[in-house]
């Protein structure tokens, strides 16, 4: 494998990760629990790509005779390839994302830009070939997409009542759509 | 011992590991094709264990978060973002088509006996192609892979190369598939079986021959008159001479028949006696590697001068050993016995005396050692005594760590003349003693034995 083809996923997981971060933050927010999420957010996605760029660097199997500096290394090595980063990127990511007001179609690009961020972390994690894993998933994504879209298409339509219940049945007439069709369309 | 393999003719051919000397080191590396097929060495059918995967977790967390999020602020978006995650995670769900519990694995080596540095190959495969296979390889101690360490596919080909001596596990191959989706994996971790690595040879292109040597047909010029090839002088014809070795122009000249006379040509016994009780210095380059490697070099350099080579490896657990004998599988079992040693200390071990068996009469005797058991010592005093004609190789190559302290510039110094002492004494009982620091040719420091025939004296 050609370091290029090993490098380019990984690089595009940053970027991706990196992107996510910065279009969930815009336009940035001075207070709340905003700028903590953004810090957090950078730290994990950041944490992330160096566990993919450190990947193929051995572990030894025992570093007591080491010098102290060699031991801080490995331990901190050790902690970037056990902590779950994407995980906390995500929940980061979407919940600084709800910092702001409601935005429909901007949270939905958000979820294709997470989705593509797990994906290419996948595929840099695991050395896939890229357009074998997209061609085979590629159905699967379409309706994903669409499904993006109905949920910022319910988020656009007028609620019929005002208040919290009728915003709240039209969460959980999404959520009910959302799973109707991850249920029924892969069958 | 050699490997048996094919050809490409399909013939059974004996595929020796070649020397390849430590200069060759910073040689370019072999491709993995260069490295031939492989030979089977384990065919396993091994159960799977099937799991979420890593990206499956990650979808499940995008889509409970996005869930949660949407119901806690109300927010329908936030539901569409949970929609591409539950698609996948339900296309996986309900077609798990394909997942084996049972896969077929072979495991095959490109050699089993390999020298430090020298390069060989692992191939792996797996006897299914409804998976994305990745192998990764964890190599054990000593063991250096040259190439990638994860490779994609149904087979695959790791290259690596020992770096020290000895029985060395070959680590652990991991295979992990995954389903269409890449969201279940199934994941087998296979122990690999230990290869044997033998000491790369010192170079030795000359031979130390003794003065007397044995009445037994060989390749070294004897003192005696014998059927050799090599000119001697010329004497009279007696009856019995053959026809052949009359020399003609000296019998014009004195007017009497004039034979030719040769040296004989005789062959000697060698045991190699290598000091296993101590190892000091860094890992690689310590002094029992160097006294491994100049015995597998010095047991290369008899045998190939038809010489009878035996070895013995002085340990704390009792002396191993092997009787002089002829030829390249000697050398073979020469080194198995020397990966054998062990400076492993065994409490009560105690001998003095090494095995006659393996000790022919006249035989001349070439020890590697740092000379740091007096035991051993004393032991070479005791041979030289009984009349062997030894000659030690000094291969220590580490001292005290130098500290400033007093005390400890005070013990080094005491140090050094102990050592000193030592081999003066063994040069006084007639005991030639060489150093050798393991990079240059052995030839090097053995040149004054090696220009004549090394004096026997009793």
């Amino acid at each position: 494998m050609s370091p290029l083809a090993v490098a380019g996923p990984r690089l595009a997981a940053l970027l991706l990760g990196a992107a996510s971060v910065a279009w969930a933050a815009a336009p940035l927010k001075n207070g709340g629990l905003a700028p903590a999420l953004l810090t957090v957010s950078i730290v994990v996605v950041a944490a992330g790509a160096l566990r993919l760029a450190l990947v193929d660097i051995p572990q030894p199997d025992d570093y007591f005779f080491q010098p102290g500096y060699v031991r801080a290394w490995l331990v901190v090595a050790g902690l970037l390839r056990t902590w779950a980063w994407e995980e906390t990127a995500v929940v980061a990511i979407l919940w600084l994302e709800v910092q702001h007001p409601a935005r429909p179609w901007h949270t939905a690009a958000l979820g294709a830009g997470v989705a593509a961020y797990l994906l290419v972390t996948h595929i840099a994690e695991s050395g896939a070939d890229p357009a074998q894993v997209l061609r085979r998933q590629a159905k699967i994504l379409a309706v994903g997409a669409c499904l993006l879209a109905l949920g910022a298409g319910f988020a656009m339509l007028p609620a019929a009542t005002p208040g919290a219940g009728a915003a709240l049945l039209r969460v959980l007439a999404a959520a009910a759509v959302v799973l109707a069709v991850a249920l029924v369309l892969p069958a | 011992m050699p490997t048996l393999m094919r050809n490409e003719r399909g013939r059974l051919s004996i595929r020796l590991a070649h020397h390849r000397a430590k200069s060759a080191k910073s040689a370019n590396p072999a491709s993995s094709a260069d490295l031939g097929a492989s030979i089977e060495i384990k065919s396993e059918d091994v159960a799977v264990t099937w799991r979420p995967s890593r990206h499956a977790r990650r979808l499940l967390t995008l889509a409970a978060a996005a869930l949660l999020l949407a119901v806690i602020t109300r927010r329908p978006e936030l539901a569409g973002v949970a929609g591409p995650p539950l698609l996948l995670l339900g296309a996986a769900r309900v077609s798990p088509r394909g997942r084996q519990d049972r896969l077929g694995i072979r495991v095959g080596l490109t050699a089993t006996r390999v020298y430090e540095g020298e390069p060989a190959a692992l191939d792996v495969t797996v006897a299914s192609d409804s998976h994305d296979a990745r192998w990764s390889l964890e190599p054990g101690k000593c063991v250096e892979p040259t190439s990638a360490p994860s490779v994609n596919g149904q087979a695959a080909r790791f290259t690596f190369t020992v770096d020290r001596w000895g029985k060395r596990k070959l680590g652990t191959v991991t295979l992990r598939l995954h389903d269409r989706w890449r969201l279940t994996e199934g994941q087998v971790a296979l122990a690999l079986p230990a290869i044997d690595c033998y000491p790369s040879p010192a170079v030795q292109r000359t031979q130390v021959v003794l003065s007397k040597l044995p009445n037994r047909l060989g390749e070294h010029r004897a003192r005696v008159p014998g059927e050799g090839v090599e000119f001697t002088g010329v004497r009279e014809f007696v009856p019995g001479d053959r026809q052949r070795a009359i020399n003609w122009p000296a019998t014009t000249r004195r007017g009497r028949l004039q034979v030719n006379t040769f040296a004989a040509e005789r062959s000697q016994d060698v045991v190699l006696l290598v000091d296993a009780t101590s190892d000091v210095g860094e890992p690689g380059e310590s002094a029992l590697d160097l006294g491994l490697r100049g015995a597998a070099g010095a047991a290369r350099a008899y045998l190939a001068g038809r010489d009878r080579v035996g070895v013995i490896t002085y340990q704390w657990g009792g002396a191993r050993w092997l009787a002089p004998s002829l030829g390249r599988r000697q050398e073979y079992k020469i080194i198995d016995v020397l990966i054998e040693a062990d400076t492993g200390y065994t409490r009560g071990a105690i001998f003095s005396r090494l095995p006659r068996a393996a000790l022919p009469p006249g035989a001349l005797v070439v020890v590697f050692s740092p000379l740091l058991d007096n035991r051993f010592v004393e032991t070479l005093r005791d041979m030289r005594e009984r009349g062997f004609s030894l000659i030690v190789v000094d291969v220590m190559n580490a001292e005290p760590p130098a500290r400033r302290a007093f005390a400890d510039s005070a013990a080094r110094r005491i140090w050094r003349l102990e050592q000193q002492a030592i081999r003066f004494s063994l040069r006084e009982l007639g005991v030639p003693v060489v150093t050798w620091d393991g990079r240059t040719p052995l030839d090097i420091p053995l040149a004054p034995y090696t220009r004549r025939p090394l004096v026997t004296r009793r």
